[in-house]
């Protein structure tokens, strides 16, 4: 009875300290932003503000698969967040290969898009067509570079992959396999939805798309679960490619650095039109990784 | 007896029929009770392994032995078989009400579960073959009583594909039985090992053709999409669900039972697989990618979902061609997933049709409000299918990549990674279109189907979450079944499977899943309770919108990723057959023309030159 109550709590602080790191992750994003467009932007701690201002806003729903639709989202952020090494803390990451974690992600999808696509509205419809022609797009590159690590290092437990990067920073993938980290890179950028592969999320185009509908506690909802998404998707990268670290600050810190570099990529570059986006990650990123993966093999 | 299992559903098909002629709904009740009866009996069939029943008849002077066997291999596709008609038969009872061929469907449906049960309990070819036939036939003729009117060119086009395999498979009996004068398999098992490689491997080629048909895998899987979008709304859940896995069946007993893998084990190998195994995994591989695209571009529902069976085909196809235990284990599993959650879409799809009457994915949406049991039955099936956790379709693939990986077949691994992450596209389509968005107003009166069709629905569910929480059910008889195929068998327990890079523990999964589930709906409850607004009440960017039909994004949902794929799918493989066998009809004619030309001179040369070329062997034989 004990033992459970104690998952139970690192569970939540677990879930706790990831979100309010994401949205100072995301506040940080937008200051960076700012400042290279020459504004002053809004001050680091705004994302905190605007949650605890949307849960306290009247919100409407479009039915029960609106509300069950968001719920799933972030429940399957949460859960898959217990897979993924912190720094030093390891809750279920053991157990968990990496090819799960790809996996659990696609349940938040899931239900964010069911959940957007239940309220009716076709903005909503067509970000969702978007964002999955998009998914298509940047996993196969990834999984491919994924395919080459798990079968060099031999093992495909995120801590194994890890691990195997041990002994100094010359150790990282980042420095024996630099093309397979660059491209990862740039999945990172379509993972999340930064700007050359934003067209699911094109504000100006299909008003912000999966977003469109939510309001009040739904976008608050949202917001976490976009916060916990940055988190999960910079400590893969983190993990995989930079060699992890057994510290939490110096963990954040190579997360931080990984951020702040995609944000301002991010910001420099117009929009891909949905299927050159697609055709950009097949011609390219999945055509050198497949390279830099036989490389591996033979 | 194992001859009940075949011959008391063909006894009973005529009953049916009759009966139903008579009375309404005891056609569907029979062939319910008949599968009960059969399941039961199967389950009480578990483990005896050694059970043999031989039939001697004599023919002519030729005395022909007709070979019956119980093995792990062949339990388990008899109890897929009774377990899928059961739940399909009463599924029909109440769906095939206003249906004209009712008795005929459930004539041919008996007779066709009792010829499955002899292919599968067969104990040599000429029984295969002989229900290998009937099944064909009887499919045959369920297929051409579709509703639909291209349904009778498309069940024609399956006879004839089948009919090609099964005669050439045919051949290669014939052929076995001239040299060893027996049909057993194990006698042409031990026949084939001595023969040279090059003849072995011929024959064994044209025996798996009729496999490779049945089971519509690439380059002959083109019957697929006429004939499960045009057959019965309740006979393409056995179509797609059981009997494309009959083929695997084939294909299982020509690799492991026939020596295939063993004649080729001393050929040319790629990275430790014989080049003609890493042929047929290709070919699979192919099934998954053309299967997913071409899938992700229907507008028809049925049509979208059976070239989604196609493409999870190519996955079965790449696990059982790998012949390592985590190979074989992934294509068994897989198969049994598959079955489970294709026939639950299809189930669902055919609740759709029975309610709304169309299969075009436009012509409808937000039936969720009105089918919540079918909406939650499609939703678990498809995260089955597009493999997320903790649904039982993930295990099988999560086996299938670890095989992949394990070997470092990275062509193979991205095919299946395409397959994968296309299925999220192809899946979400019917998701979005049909069950989600906005109401048609035609559609405003539709009801949730009565509970008779629920209950299947609410059976298959359950499947999926169990096989999706506890695996180890599955891996029982998976591990006898590669035991006999002669194949190590991977470590397992109830709720682990273990891999070759780390280790599957589903329990872990499914509590830590709910775990986060717990938390966010905490979140939801403790903000403010929210307002309920229509569907029409949404933003618009300022339009004043009245008009749910065109406030409905449905049609070609996936456009720009169609544009960049519409030169691969102009190029259709169909058409390149159909213009095949009009030149083959051209060439005929030609040569026709030539040769008959309805002159008497030109016949009395022929018979002269008959006879000269006799003149001219006799003189030099």
């Amino acid at each position: 009875m004990i033992e459970m109550l104690m998952t139970a709590i690192k569970f939540l602080l677990i879930t706790i300290f990831s979100s309010a790191l994401g949205l100072l992750f995301m506040g940080i994003a937008r200051k960076v932003i700012a400042r290279i467009q020459k504004r002053y932007g809004p001050p680091f701690y705004q994302p905190y503000l605007d949650v605890i201002k949307l849960f306290g806003k009247n919100a409407i729903t479009h039915g029960f698969i609106f509300d069950f639709g968001s719920i799933m989202a972030l429940g399957g952020v949460i859960a898959t967040l217990f897979f993924i090494p912190l720094g030093g803390w390891y809750l279920y990451s053991m157990s968990g290969t990496v090819i799960l974690v790809i996996y659990l992600l696609a349940i938040a999808s899931l239900g964010m898009a069911m959940g957007t696509v239940g309220s009716g509205n076709p903005q909503a419809s067509l970000g969702i067509s978007r964002a999955l022609t998009q998914m298509l797009g940047y996993e196969l590159p990834f999984l491919v570079i994924l395919f080459g690590l798990i079968y060099k290092y031999q093992t495909s437990s995120i801590v194994g992959l890890m691990e195997a990067q041990a002994g100094g920073f010359m150790n990282w993938n980042l420095f024996t396999y630099p093309i397979a980290t660059i491209i990862a890179f740039i999945v990172l950028l379509g993972m999340m939805g930064k700007k050359p592969f934003d067209a699911m999320i094109a504000p100006s185009e299909i008003g912000s798309g999966p977003v469109v509908e939510s309001g009040g506690k739904y976008l608050g909802m949202m917001m976490l679960q976009k916060s916990i998404t940055i988190i999960i998707e910079l400590a893969l990268f983190v993990n995989l490619f930079l060699g992890g670290a057994e510290n939490i600050l110096i963990f954040i810190l190579k997360m931080l650095i990984v951020w702040i570099t995609a944000t301002m990529i991010g910001s420099l570059y117009p929009r891909f039109r949905i299927e050159d986006g697609v055709l950009f990650y097949w011609k390219w990123p999945l055509m050198i990784a497949i390279v830099q993966v036989l490389f591996i093999i033979f | 007896m194992l001859t009940n299992y075949i011959f008391i559903p063909i006894i009973a098909a005529f009953f049916a029929y009759l009966l139903n002629k008579k009375v309404k709904y005891t056609g569907g009740i029979i062939t319910s009770i008949i599968s009960a009866y059969l399941l039961y009996q199967l389950i009480g069939l578990y483990g005896k392994w050694s059970l043999i029943q031989t039939i001697n008849f004599s023919l002519m002077g030729n005395n022909l032995e007709f070979i019956l066997g119980n093995n792990p291999l062949s339990w388990l596709f008899a109890l897929m078989t009774a377990s899928a008609g059961l739940l399909i038969a009463l599924f029909s009872i109440k769906s095939q009400e206003k249906y004209d061929l009712s008795s005929a469907f459930n004539f041919n449906f008996l007779i066709l579960i009792g010829s499955i049960m002899g292919v599968v309990l067969a104990g040599d070819f000429l029984t295969l073959f002989i229900f290998w036939e009937l099944m064909t036939w009887t499919s045959f003729y369920i297929i051409s009583g579709g509703t639909k009117k291209m349904a009778k060119k498309s069940a024609y086009r399956y006879f004839i594909l089948s009919a090609v395999g099964a005669y050439t498979m045919l051949m290669a009996i014939i052929i076995i039985y001239n040299q060893t004068g027996s049909f057993a398999i194990g006698e042409a098992a031990q026949y084939l090992i001595n023969l040279p490689t090059g003849k072995s491997l011929l024959l064994m080629g044209m025996m798996s053709l009729p496999f490779l048909t049945k089971a519509g895998l690439f380059p002959v899987h083109i019957w697929v999409k006429g004939a499960h979008g045009n057959a019965p709304k309740e006979f393409s859940p056995f179509l797609s669900g059981l009997m494309l896995k009959v083929g695997v069946y084939g294909l299982l007993l020509v690799f492991y039972l026939l020596p295939f893998f063993k004649v080729m084990e001393n050929t040319i190998s790629y990275r430790g697989l014989p080049i003609l195994s890493y042929i047929f995994a290709l070919f699979g591989a192919i099934t998954t990618v053309t299967g997913t695209i071409l899938a992700i571009r229907q507008e028809d529902m049925k049509k979208l979902i059976a070239y989604s069976s196609i493409s999870q085909m190519g996955y079965i196809l790449m696990g059982i061609s790998l012949a390592t235990p985590l190979g074989i284990t992934g294509g068994l599993l897989h198969m049994m997933n598959h079955l489970i959650f294709k026939s639950a879409i299809f189930l669902t799809l055919a609740a759709v049709i029975y309610r709304t009457g169309t299969t075009k994915m436009y012509e409808m949406g937000g039936l969720i409000f009105k089918m919540p049991v079918t909406f939650a039955t499609y939703l678990t099936a498809i995260i089955a299918l597009a493999g997320i956790p903790p649904t039982n379709g993930f295990i099988s693939k999560w086996v299938i990549y670890q095989a992949l990986i394990e070997k470092g077949y990275l062509f193979l691994a991205l095919a299946a990674f395409f397959g994968s992450i296309g299925s999220f596209m192809y899946v979400f389509k019917p998701l979005s279109t049909v069950f989600l968005g906005q109401l048609k107003p035609q559609h405003e009166k539709i009801k949730e189907v009565p509970f008779i069709m629920q209950l299947p629905m609410y059976v298959l569910m359950g499947l999926m979450v169990l096989f999706g929480v506890l695996p180890g059910i599955q891996m029982n008889i998976i591990t006898k079944i590669s035991s006999q195929l002669g194949i190590e068998s991977v470590n397992y327990s109830l709720y682990t499977i273990e891999g070759a890079f780390g280790s599957w523990n589903s329990m872990i999964i499914f509590n830590v899943f709910t775990a986060g589930f717990i938390i966010s709906l905490i979140i939801f409850m403790l903000a403010k309770k929210s307002k309920l607004v229509g569907l029409l009440d949404t933003y618009t960017s300022g339009e004043y919108m009245n008009d749910a039909e065109a406030y409905h994004y449905a049609y070609q949902y996936y456009r720009p990723f169609d544009r960049l794929f519409d030169n691969f799918a102009a190029r259709s493989l169909t058409r390149a057959y159909e213009s095949l066998a009009n030149n083959l009809s051209k060439v005929g004619n030609a040569l026709r023309k030539g040769i008959i030309t309805g002159n008497g001179q030109t016949y009395a040369y022929y018979t002269v030159l008959f006879f000269v070329i006799l003149a001219i062997a006799g003189w030099i034989i």
